[in-house]
């Protein structure tokens, strides 16, 4: 069966007066029916860039190149009106920030209700009904009294998880959550991905997460695609990442984890691994591996090509010339 | 009413009496609603309240002292003054509502095309009403009312217009800002078509503001109506109007001053209460506001 969502070749150009900023290149990642894809990757690497330019969501002032099949289906082809059938219907979104993603003037029942009436044509009791339906999927307690309440009266949880009833009211195949967790609680956080992960059991639905959290990847996803750069540094089953991470950025990333359990333990204090340097500007990517400047394991051929994606194992890739689990290369 | 029982109203009722808490404690602002409520009253009512008509002439009194018989006295004509100034708010009321109605009509589409779409269609409005703006205001009034014609009508109409770039620069401003907030990205990310996004996220959002930029707008085409009428351009007499009873009181201000006074004092009323009012909505509906 072929995948529900491919991307290839995808490319994200932004035309500023700074001169042309190459966001995303040569991005490629297939999703399959409630398949949950986790993108991790530091701030400015591509990752809302990439999701956001699958539907158009994107300024005038960037140029989006490849395929984004969809159902066989190429987004980045369709005109603007069946965009957006395919927009909150068939792919819906999440965003970083409950606070302020909610209409203030509207409650949570229109704001809804609304997303509800515009795709299926849900009248307005059917659409009330329903509404207080989800509500009550995202555990939110009391439905039937806070569909009438504003977007002030709910706290960021509530809100978040407002967010996503209203992503999850068309049945979306695929729901595209954008750091879902990063502006809350720590303990907010964790009934979020609970929540998401409930979704995808109870409605099949595949989710593209997208953080810089590599514990709420190994949380929920799948599978995870480590981004660098505008460039897919990593991709492997979840399992097999955290346990044999190839590529020196990805190990990196994992020795900049703290583990409350070892200080606690009394083991020898280990001091967190930083990544040394800075991520490269994207306006002036260098035509050579873009972690070379960063890398302990840099050669001459890395500052002289940029790798390509080759699989070391059974379903991981990696875009390194040496690749390897530390120590091993 | 206790706190229990006002956490059990709904949210919408709670705001309203938030908002209305928020009005009374401001005493000038309630003052400026009992008097712009008290000049709406008389302009409907108009034929209730006045002892006379206002074109009736008592020449046993002409130019008569404030009396018993004539509250402020009589003009040149014996025609009650009271009476007069009674049906002239008529002619201000409508001016005032109708022009800043038109006003609104025309610029808040024009202004939310520009500031959603940017693109080439904000630049080319922008510039236009840059221009529209270097004119004074009742300069662009008064040269439309001439062009057009006079008559109450007609004044309304060259006031409406010429409030119009005031405000597109303001709805625009607003939806500037809005088109950046989340829930606008969220709306476009669920599927919203423009339309959708205009009226229901940007429109309802920027009310607040238009409607205290309407309370400031009134009372310009008020004192605006009055300005034309003065200058022939607006109300002909013998129809009543604060800015015709000003003209004709100008050949008898040595002999009888107050033929002037009174319809100056009520233009002066009028426009202070439509500003009082809109200050205080303006306090009370802004979010920063802490008291």
């Amino acid at each position: 069966m072929p995948p529900l969502l491919e991307v290839s070749e995808l490319s994200v150009r932004f035309d500023t007066d700074e001169g042309r900023v190459y966001a995303v290149d040569g991005m490629e990642f297939s999703l399959g029916e409630g398949e949950v894809l986790g993108i991790v990757g530091e701030s400015g690497c591509g990752k809302s860039v990439t999701v956001m330019s699958m539907l158009g969501l994107l300024p005038p002032t960037a140029t989006v190149s490849g395929r984004v099949l969809f159902q066989g289906e190429d987004l980045l082809q369709v005109r603007p009106a069946r965009l957006r059938r395919v927009r909150g219907k068939e792919i819906s979104f999440v965003f970083q920030e409950p606070m302020t993603s909610l209409n203030p003037v509207f409650t949570v029942g229109v704001q809804i209700g609304e997303v509800l009436r515009k795709h299926l044509g849900a009248s307005r009791s059917a659409a009330r009904k329903r509404t207080i339906d989800l509500l009550e999927l995202v555990r939110i307690p009391a439905p039937s009294r806070r569909v009438d309440e504003y977007p002030h009266q709910l706290s960021g949880g509530m809100r978040q998880r407002v967010m996503i009833a209203m992503a999850l009211a068309c049945d979306p195949k695929v729901l595209v959550a954008d750091e879902p967790t990063t502006a809350l609680d720590v303990t907010i956080q964790a009934g979020i991905l609970d929540l998401m992960r409930d979704v995808r059991e109870r409605l099949g639905t595949a989710i593209v997460l997208i953080t810089h959290n590599l514990g709420v990847v190994a949380d929920l996803a799948d599978r995870v695609i480590v981004m660098y750069a505008g460039r897919k540094a990593e991709e492997a089953p979840v399992r097999e990442l955290f346990a044999r991470p190839q590529h020196p950025y990805t190990i990196g990333l994992l020795g900049a984890i703290p583990r409350p359990g070892e200080v606690l333990q009394g083991e020898r204090r280990r001091r967190l691994q930083e990544i040394p340097g800075r991520v490269p500007s994207l306006s002036e990517l260098p035509d050579h591996c873009a972690f070379a400047d960063r890398c302990p394991r840099a050669d001459e051929r890395t500052r002289s090509e940029i790798p390509p994606l080759r699989e070391v194992r059974a379903d991981h890739l990696v875009a390194c010339f040496h690749p390897g689990e530390d120590g091993t290369s | 009413m206790s706190y229990v029982e006002a956490a059990a109203l709904s949210p919408a009722s709670r705001r309203r009496r938030l908002l209305r808490r928020r009005f009374l404690r401001r005493p000038m602002a309630v003052a400026g609603l009992a008097v712009v409520l008290a000049f709406v009253a008389t302009a409907i009512f108009a034929p209730l309240i006045a002892p006379y008509s206002p074109s009736a002439t008592d020449f046993y009194a002409v130019l008569g002292h404030p009396s018993g018989k004539h509250l402020l006295g009589t003009d040149e004509l014996g025609r009650d003054i009271f009476s007069r100034i009674v049906y002239g708010s008529r002619a201000s009321m409508l001016a005032g509502f109708l022009a800043t109605v038109l006003a609104m009509t025309i610029a808040v589409p024009i202004g939310l095309a520009a500031g959603y779409y940017r693109g080439w269609i904000d630049p080319v409005i922008s510039r236009i009403t840059d221009v529209l703006l270097a004119f004074p205001f009742l300069i662009l009034a008064v040269g439309l009312a001439a062009i057009l014609g006079p008559s109450l009508l007609n004044a309304t109409l060259a006031l409406g217009i010429g409030a119009v770039p005031g405000l597109i620069r303001i709805a625009r401003g607003e939806a500037l800002s809005l088109r950046e907030e989340d829930y606008v990205r969220a709306a476009i990310a669920n599927g919203g078509s423009d339309l959708t996004i205009l009226g229901r996220h940007i429109l309802p959002n920027m009310l607040s503001t238009l409607l205290v930029q309407a309370t400031v707008t009134i009372p310009v085409a008020i004192v605006g109506e009055a300005v034309l009428s003065f200058l022939g351009l607006g109300v002909q007499p013998p129809t009543p109007s604060w800015g015709v009873m000003l003209e004709g009181a100008q050949s008898y201000l040595t002999q009888a001053p107050r033929l002037a006074v009174y319809p100056g004092l009520a233009i002066v009323l009028a426009a202070l209460a439509f500003n009082l009012l809109g200050d205080g909505l303006r306090d009370i509906l802004d979010p920063k506001t802490q008291r």
